[in-house]
């Protein structure tokens, strides 16, 4: 066991766990936030995905231990009141269905635009390829990525 | 009782959310708020505290309207349908509206939320629901006013008064509402459908803020002070027990506080839990190392000498002699034996998982002589049942409350994780969340069966087909009830045997014996996915015979628009989903129609000459028709891809146009992955795959550059949507692929031809 | 008699595992001392490291493309990555994304520091032994490492040095990285010799 300080959507935390607690578990179980989802355990499916310092991570497969002294973003923190301009357009166009696989989706989709603000179809698939959507609103996730991006669609 | 933290106890925060353009002219969010707090349908004794005409309206004096889903949300998008139905039908917008999911309660009628009937069963008592809620707040006001009722409407939450323009509110009625008695079904009247405002128009999904912040519960996101977690060792093979076993190892793992043995299940298996070893723990990470440390040696049973290869040549002899006959017409022998030409194909596909995107997870605690329940179920009366036994408590005291669903396709509808969760909390005398793994989640499923079906047809010396013969052997779901079943039924071949009109003189349906030796479970559109798989392929080969197009073969085969009776098909009778054959007749016409215009919108018409490889399918499932075209393109590695989807739907009455268009696009998604990847396969009675990498779906890189989705306006009763849009996208796929390679694929998974 | 068969037996057999644990091992470079010719020595070291050097561990993260390669079959990396313009994957799907700084039992994901795609000029796969040689000489293509430098990341690197724990059940590279080591040093020793054209083409 281990005390691990790190930033968490902003806030300094310190937790108490073994440090090959995957960050996953420690922020459900230990910290409380519940946003970010169990889908494989193995970066597999990116339902997991959250920011370390400010880049993308599984946080399955991640020991706390990286985190210490670092800033950690979940999807509770991506935006204040749920309006990143992401959040709003997978509203609009009605991105989800069941949407377990979704706050895994926008936190890679939020790195994407933060590094490509003008992605063009394959930066999207490249990026968002390692995020397994079940239910197929795949279709949905890169309209709503590029009218974000100011990207016209071509019907 | 100790409150849970509830996550979605937040407020919705969507106020200054705009979804105006792409949807409705609705223009705002609607307001809802996600909420398990207790219903507010609890009491009716106290008109003061509101009026609830029935379980599923409650509208309080101070106006709030609470509508209840008493179906579970699963992606289907039913919370943001059926409350709209009754909305328009009561004369409320959604925005002034709050949804609350149904417990499992049985006043709620049957909450089976599988076979794609909420809608369609619903559909008319749902109506009825909102009519008489309107129909006493009218005779509320008429009496108020003392005007007649039949001068009074309601719009926006209000009544009006046709003559005076006199408006009051709902909840200004709410206690003299609450105070008459409810009418018969005879008197309530309905709207006309035309004043049904949003039904059956492109509407916003309900929850959508609350899952791209997070914030929506699913079976593992509710917590309770003193929870544990439990991860359980099941038996790698059904029916196998424990042997022998070590816990030394896993005791030492920090945060484990037990390990308790799990009761091993008997035959027949039905839903009972599976057995093996509970590791519980105070975190999940905890429970996980805690199984990996488990020694445990396996008394395998007798399924261990399952192997999926070896059991594909017994279902290939199955097919291979006559099965028992379960349609005629004509005579299919005498005319294949005197046919002029006979063209036969034997199609496989193997078992298939479920793979809800949340691996199951669900809490039970007991408490104060009762049992709550946290789970992301399908069915909270199976649930509720399963509880009670476990425990040897009334029913009416388990209390389960159904969370957001990740994903189900028939999985959740099985009470076995809830028999999981009730006895380890009855064991540790505390809160437990029993965690499925992603691993448990594949290799302990319910699968889909696996199927051989031998398709013979025969033709005459003009290439014309006379006779139609299909042999379908699996092992049925009634295997898991009674386990000496093992021969498909005529219940089991209505999926797309006895129900495919056919203008072919001799035509016969036969079923084969296989027996089985896994948990045979049902996914998104069951056995449709490879009756369907097999009449379409064989369709498409019977054009390519008859050097016909694939549309032309398929309406020719099909026949003129006409209602199939049971004489025309041969059979005695047609479970038909459950629904009455002349509510939902087996219609030719609107079969023929969705390929019509798929092949429309497509432009099939001289799509060889412009070297376009197209694929196309139909099928009718759960009492809707759809067909798809597909567009397969090759990379320069030579594997093949999905270009372009078209797909049409024919579903009766729909209510949210949006959700019905998103199904349809998964619907594509999801065959697609069937199509490329989706295999499940023993070796010793074990499953070989086990995660992502071994069973692969497809990823966003798969998806079709487009997918163009048509639904046919009607007025008919409404059919199935969240199964029938599955079944035509693997034929079509496969019948895209022999456009394009000339290679006929009669065996799923394409991955297993290196194409994909 | 018969136990004079007996031992007879014994030392084949012993020799036999012997055998067998020298081919799936790493020869130490003491072994071709006999090879009196320089260049013939060095160019038998060299094979000998060649071992390594196109083992499936090392394959996999010097492919000849812009993805890298997973499993002792080299089937292509599963989830799809891509190479990115600085040989460590792209925004989302960084190579570090999901490879931590050492090896995961539980999840099976490989891992060790600095986990990234060794760049083209690196490639391996595909070439035979006198080109992959000839690249690894070159400062050039070997990311101007001198010599000196070049054994350094043989025997000391920890990514290289994943090759041989590679974790859960992955086939290790032959041998020891000390080994491997040695043998790099030895052959840049004896000239650096490169076997000729004509050597063992890699798939």
């Amino acid at each position: 066991m281990s005390k691990i300080k790190l930033k968490l959507n902003g806030v300094d935390r310190e937790v108490e766990a073994d440090p090959e607690m995957p960050l996953l578990w420690a922020i459900r179980d230990l910290l409380g936030l519940p946003g970010t989802k169990y889908g494989c355990g193995q970066a597999l499916c990116g339902a997991c995905t959250i920011h370390l310092d400010d880049q993308p991570i599984r946080s399955c497969v991640t020991p706390i231990s990286r985190a210490e002294g670092k800033s950690v973003t979940t999807i509770e923190g991506l935006s204040p009141n749920g309006d990143h301009p992401l959040q709003k357009a997978w509203i609009e166009f009605g991105v989800p269905q069941c949407g377990f696989c979704q706050t895994g989706q926008i936190m890679t989709a939020a790195a994407l635009l933060k590094a490509i603000p003008k992605p063009t179809d394959k930066d999207i698939e490249q990026s968002l390829s390692g995020n397994l959507c079940r239910c197929g609103t795949y279709t949905r996730i890169r309209s709503a990525i590029k009218q974000v991006a100011g990207i016209k669609e071509t019907t | 009782m100790t409150e849970p933290r509830l996550i979605t106890r937040r407020d919705f925060l969507g106020n200054s959310v705009l979804v105006g353009v792409q949807l409705s002219a609705f223009g705002l969010l609607l307001g809802t708020r996600v909420s398990r707090a207790a219903t507010p349908l609890d009491s009716n004794e106290n008109p003061a505290m509101g009026f609830t005409p029935n379980v599923f309206v409650h509208i309080s004096p101070t106006g709030e309207v609470t509508i209840v889903c008493h179906r579970s949300e699963m992606g289907q998008g039913i919370r943001s349908s059926m409350p709209v139905l009754i909305a328009d039908e009561l004369g409320v917008d959604m925005k002034q509206v709050k949804v609350v999911q149904g417990d499992g309660d049985k006043k709620y009628g049957d909450q089976n939320t599988d076979g794609s009937t909420s809608i369609r069963n619903g559909y008319e008592n749902m109506r009825l629901m909102g009519a008489t809620a309107r129909t006493m707040l009218i005779t509320a006001a008429a009496d108020l006013w003392k005007v007649s009722p039949a001068s009074c409407k309601t719009e926006h939450g209000f009544v009006l008064h046709h003559d005076t323009g006199r408006k009051t509110s709902f909840g200004s009625l709410a206690e003299a509402a609450a105070k008459l008695p409810v009418p018969k079904k005879e008197d309530v009247t309905y709207r006309p459908t035309s004043e049904l405002k949003n039904v059956g128009t492109n509407l916003p999904l309900l929850d959508a803020p609350a899952y791209v912040t997070g914030t929506a519960a699913y079976g593992a996101d509710i917590s309770i002070p003193g929870m544990l977690i439990a991860v359980i060792a099941r038996p790698p093979v059904v029916g196998g027990k424990i042997k022998s076993y070590n816990v030394d190892k896993a005791l030492k793992v920090p945060g484990v506080k037990k390990v308790v043995e799990m009761p091993p299940a008997t035959l027949p298996y039905a839903f009972q839990a599976w057995g093996g070893l509970a590791v519980v723990a105070d975190n999940t990470w905890a429970a996980l190392k805690g199984r990996a440390q488990l020694e445990i040696e396996w008394d395998e049973g007798a399924n261990a000498s399952y192997n999926s290869d070896e059991f594909r040549k017994e279902l290939s002899l199955s097919v291979s002699k006559p099965g028992k006959v379960i349609r005629k017409t004509g005579d299919v022998e005498k005319t294949l034996a005197n046919a002029s030409k006979r063209v036969e194909a034997e199609y496989h596909v193997p078992h298939l998982p479920h793979v809800p995107m949340e691996p199951i997870a669900c809490i039970a605690h007991i408490h104060d002589g009762r049992c709550d329940i946290w789970a992301s179920t399908q069915n909270p009366q199976a649930a509720q049942k399963e509880a009670a036994r476990v425990l040897g408590m009334p029913e009416e005291k388990i209390h389960v409350h159904v969370t957001f669903l990740g994903g189900a396709f028939g999985r959740k509808s099985k009470a076995d994780f809830i028999s999981e969760a009730t006895f380890l909390a009855k064991k540790m005398d505390a809160p437990v969340r029993v965690q499925w793994s992603r691993e448990d989640d594949i290799q302990q499923d319910y699968y889909n069966t696996v199927s051989t079906q031998l398709l013979t047809a025969g033709l005459d010396e003009h290439g014309k087909v006379t006779a139609w013969r299909h042999r379908t052997a699996f092992p049925p779901i009634g295997s898991i009830f009674s386990a000496s079943d093992d021969q498909p039924d005529a219940g089991d071949l209505q999926q797309g045997v006895l129900d495919l009109p056919l203008s072919i003189p001799n035509v016969q349906g036969e079923s084969c014996k296989a027996p089985a030796h896994v948990r045979i479970g049902w996914l998104r559109s069951v056995y449709n996915i490879f009756h369907s798989f097999a009449t379409n392929s064989f369709m498409d080969e019977l054009a390519h015979t008859q050097g016909k197009d694939m549309r032309e073969t398929m309406l020719e085969l099909i026949g003129p628009p006409r209602l199939a009776s049971l004489e025309e098909l041969g059979i005695p009778a047609l479970k038909n989903y459950g629904s009455p054959l002349d509510k939902h007749p087996v219609d030719a016409g609107r079969l023929r129609h969705v390929i019509e215009e798929v092949t429309r919108i497509s432009h099939w018409k001289g799509h060889k000459a412009e070297g376009r490889t197209l694929g196309l399918a139909a099928h009718r499932s759960f009492l809707s028709y759809v067909a798809a075209v597909v567009s397969m393109k090759k990379h320069p590695d030579g594997k093949v891809y999905v270009d372009e989807v078209w797909t049409v739907i024919d579903a009766g009455k729909i209510i949210n146009r949006d959700r019905v268009r998103s199904q349809m696009e998964g619907a594509v998604l999801f065959g697609m992955s069937i199509a490329y990847y989706g295999a499940i396969t023993m070796k010793d009675g074990k499953t070989e795959q086990s995660n992502f990498d071994t069973l692969k779906l497809v990823r966003m890189k798969d998806a079709p550059r487009k997918i163009h989705v048509e639904i046919v306006e009607s007025e008919l009763a409404p059919g199935g949507v969240g199964e029938p849009g599955v079944p035509p996208v693997a034929p079509a796929i496969i019948n895209a692929v022999f456009a394009l390679t000339g290679q006929r694929v009669r065996t799923l998974p394409l991955s297993s031809t290196g194409l994909v | 008699m018969r136990a004079l068969a007996i031992i007879f037996l014994l030392g084949l057999l012993t020799a036999q595992a012997a055998e067998v644990a020298e081919v799936s091992a790493l020869k130490d470079p003491s072994a071709f001392d006999g090879i009196t010719n320089k260049v013939e020595r060095s160019r038998a070291l060299f094979r000998e490291a060649g071992k390594v050097i196109q083992s499936p561990r090392c394959l996999v993260c010097h492919p000849n493309g812009d993805t890298p390669a997973q499993g002792d079959d080299l089937h292509p990396h599963y989830p799809a990555v891509v190479r990115g313009p600085h040989n460590d994957g792209v925004v989302g799907m960084k190579c570090t994304t999901c490879h931590q700084d050492h090896n995961l039992d539980l999840a099976r994901v490989p891992g060790a520091p600095g986990w990234h795609l060794a760049p083209l000029s690196m490639a391996w796969v595909g070439k035979n032994l006198h080109s992959i040689c000839e690249q690894i000489k070159d400062p050039k293509r070997n990311g101007n490492k001198s010599m000196d430098q070049l054994i350094e990341h043989f025997a000391h690197d920890k990514l290289v040095g994943w090759g041989w724990h590679p974790g859960s059940n992955r086939t290790p590279a032959p041998g020891t990285q000390e080994r491997m080591g040695a043998l790099i040093a030895a052959w840049i020793a004896t000239g650096a010799e490169c076997p000729p054209e004509h050597s063992k083409e890699t798939k």
